[in-house]
């Protein structure tokens, strides 16, 4: 099992996301490059106050890659022009790896702030869902500094503290 | 002004100088046409009671300054823009002294609903906290994109399960009026009187059915209107600047006479005074789609059951708006301040309809082309949070109350007969809820009637200031026709890019925006504003 943010996560991620897509019977066509902006919180021990990116291509309905870039890398060096661009709290991130948090539920509460062609997006409704399902139950990740939940401000009544 | 341009717009509105900004910093060579003596069409501000009085004639209202792609495409701010956003934003006043504020503090504004109703206070916080998460997304995806089919958009979320993760969005909200989401969702009358009053400012009336489907979407934006400082013409200017500090031209007093088309293609056009202008690549019109279709587009350019079609399908509202500007001594202070001191602060102030009951029974009226049965309009006093738009000490004031564009009894022309006796009764309601405003308080007051607005802006026709109707029937890819709806038309190089358009009327930018994908798209231009 990958450690969570790794190379290999981000291979295995992208493996499930594939194979989620290749059962559907359509999926968009054309190429579209997706950025990830995950920002420190102080809670999350995966990500400091930096922040982590994330970029992936996607074409036919297939990741092509999907890569953390390191800092200073420009994005558009990478992926030419980002079609989407998902931004967030790190905890959020953690929990939507862990399946812990509804990706649908992030974006229409405002967690996570989605940016792009909202008309394709929803065009292509079971295909984003499935890559989400892909995303966010479709690796068995390890947590090596230990995992969300942590103390959430959204639901901090209900969720056990990390020890 | 050169012989020919890549790109020749009509019209110089908030849609018409946006497009034309948005193609000049994609390098071509852009005119934009206004057959006024000013650029801003709608964005007019007037000194219409005496001087040092500025006056926003038709928009008055900016609700999405954070919203909007141009304002920061564009560098509207930079160009001398700017806004307030009152932190009282709304209220209302009703006859037995009580009053229910909206401010940008939540708190306050469910603290204001709770004295009407807990239970009320609590599903308002909870329908504003839900709305206000997804309203960018939801508005960015229905406003700020070429519309979907409401099959496409309603399949899309039943597939990723947005209803069963909402307590207040639902697929049957498309066939409801925005009364059946009130009345579901909330127990006290003036409660969702007031709702439903800021929905009426939105262009939205209560009684439709299928716009409960926008509802919880207007609820997210409820504390975001915005003051325009200096006026709304203060944007066309902004706007303006941007145009021409990227090469493109406005031209003034430029009444296009009819659009060039050979081959079937839009090849320019030629001015009342016979100046002809070539279009090397496209054509906009952000005017009426009566006038493009039946007007400026020669009979046999486009085919017969097309303009039959406009003719006779294109909608507009059945209602429009009564005016009253008014040049001030003092601002108004309401009796219901005793109640509720923020009243006084607010700056869209509902006089006095207490029920949906009420609202409604004037709906009926006024699609029947009478008159409200009870003169309750809307008051706002913008110097209360622009205090340039008055001489130091003074204030300006407007009154709007729903209207039928053609009266009933003599059609749009008998307004001119009554249009003082009308602003009269605007101004005794006002003075019934705001007594201050009797005596001299009031310098001076002109009215501004249904029947003027076409005779300033030629393109709200039937006094229509959403220049088409919101309904089910004329929203997202049936506006303002099915064939008519992705911004382009039968005529190659001819492009729609005005209010007639997907989402509608109101500062959106909406119009130009989705129409500039489009044109990006056929022109193959760079979009450089869509980098995300």
């Amino acid at each position: 099992m990958p450690d969570v943010y790794t190379q290999e996560w981000y291979e295995a991620v992208r493996g499930a996301m594939n194979d989620a897509a290749g059962t559907l019977r359509s999926v968009p066509e054309g190429r579209f490059a997706v950025a990830v902006e995950i920002e420190g919180d102080g809670v999350s021990p995966y990500v400091g106050d930096e922040g982590r990116r994330f970029l992936l291509e996607i074409e036919d309905g297939v990741c092509l890659w999907y890569r953390e870039l390191a800092p200073g890398d420009g994005e558009h060096a990478q992926a030419g022009r980002i079609d989407y661009r998902f931004r967030g709290p790190a905890t959020v991130f953690d929990e939507l790896a862990a399946g812990l948090l509804d990706p649908i539920d992030a974006a229409l509460r405002g967690t996570i702030a989605v940016r792009g062609d909202m008309r394709l997006l929803l065009r292509q409704a079971e295909h984003v869902k499935a890559l989400l399902q892909a995303y966010t139950s479709g690796v068995d990740t390890t947590w090596p500094l230990g995992g969300p939940p942590y103390v959430r401000g959204h639901d901090a009544a209900e969720a056990p503290t990390r020890a | 002004m050169r012989d020919a341009y890549d790109a020749v717009i009509i019209g110089s509105g908030h849609n018409g100088l946006a497009l034309g900004a948005y193609l000049a910093r994609c390098g071509l060579e852009v005119v934009v046409l206004e057959r006024r003596h000013e650029e801003g069409g709608g964005l007019c501000t007037e000194e219409l009671t005496m001087p040092g009085f500025l006056h926003n004639v038709h928009a008055n209202y900016h609700t999405f300054v954070d919203l909007a792609p141009p304002q920061a495409d564009l560098d509207l701010a930079d160009h001398g823009l700017s806004y307030v956003r009152p932190p009282v934003q709304m209220a209302s006043v009703f006859d037995d002294g009580t009053a229910l504020t909206v401010h940008t503090d939540l708190d306050k504004t469910c603290a204001s609903i709770a004295r009407f109703s807990e239970e009320d206070a609590e599903t308002f916080r909870r329908l504003y906290t839900e709305a206000h998460g997804y309203v960018n997304l939801l508005l960015g995806t229905l406003m700020y994109q070429p519309p979907m089919s409401m099959k496409e958009l309603t399949r899309a979320l039943s597939v990723l399960g947005v209803e069963d993760r909402s307590e207040f969005l639902s697929v049957k909200l498309r066939r409801e009026p925005i009364d059946a989401f009130l009345d579901q969702h909330f127990t006290h009358p003036k409660v969702k009187a007031h709702l439903a009053f800021h929905g009426a400012v939105c262009g939205y009336a209560n009684d439709v059915p299928g716009l409960a489907m926008s509802f919880p979407l207007l609820v997210g934006k409820i504390d975001n209107w915005h003051v325009c400082v200096g006026g709304s013409h203060r944007l066309a200017h902004a706007l303006w600047r941007d145009l021409a500090q990227h090469g493109g031209v406005l031209v003034v007093d430029a009444d296009v006479d009819h659009i060039e088309v050979e081959g079937g293609r839009a090849v320019g056009v030629v001015l009342a005074d016979g100046t002809q202008l070539g279009a090397r690549r496209l054509v906009a019109s952000t005017v009426d789609v009566e006038q493009t279709f039946l007007r400026l587009l020669p009979a046999g350019a486009v085919p017969a059951e097309l303009r039959s079609s406009v003719e006779r399908d294109v909608a507009h509202q059945p209602w429009s708006l009564f005016s009253v500007h008014l040049a001030l001594r003092e601002p108004p202070r309401y009796e219901a301040a005793a109640f509720d001191p923020d009243v006084d602060q607010a700056w869209v102030v509902n006089l006095g309809y207490a029920s949906t009951e009420e609202l409604n029974a004037d709906w009926r009226a006024v699609r029947s082309g009478d008159l409200a049965g009870t003169c309750r309009p809307n008051a706002a006093v913008n110097t209360l949070f622009d205090p340039t738009d008055a001489p130091p000490g003074h204030y300006t004031g407007l009154l709007r109350q729903i209207a039928p564009y053609a009266l009933a009894d003599g059609g749009p022309a008998a307004w001119d007969g009554i249009a003082r006796w009308y602003g009269q009764r605007c101004l005794d309601t006002w003075r019934r809820f705001a007594p201050n405003l009797g005596g001299d308080a009031v310098l001076d007051w002109v009215p501004y009637s249904p029947a003027d607005i076409p005779r300033k802006l030629r393109n709200m026709v039937r006094g229509d200031w959403m220049m088409g109707e919101v309904s089910l029937q004329n929203m997202l890819d049936r506006r303002p026709l099915p064939e008519l709806a992705q911004y382009r038309t039968p005529v190659d190089g001819l492009y729609l890019a005005g209010s007639t358009q997907h989402p509608h009327g109101f500062i959106t930018f909406a119009p130009a925006y989705n129409a500039l994908q489009v044109i990006a798209e056929d022109l193959g231009l760079q979009a450089w504003w869509r980098d995300v």
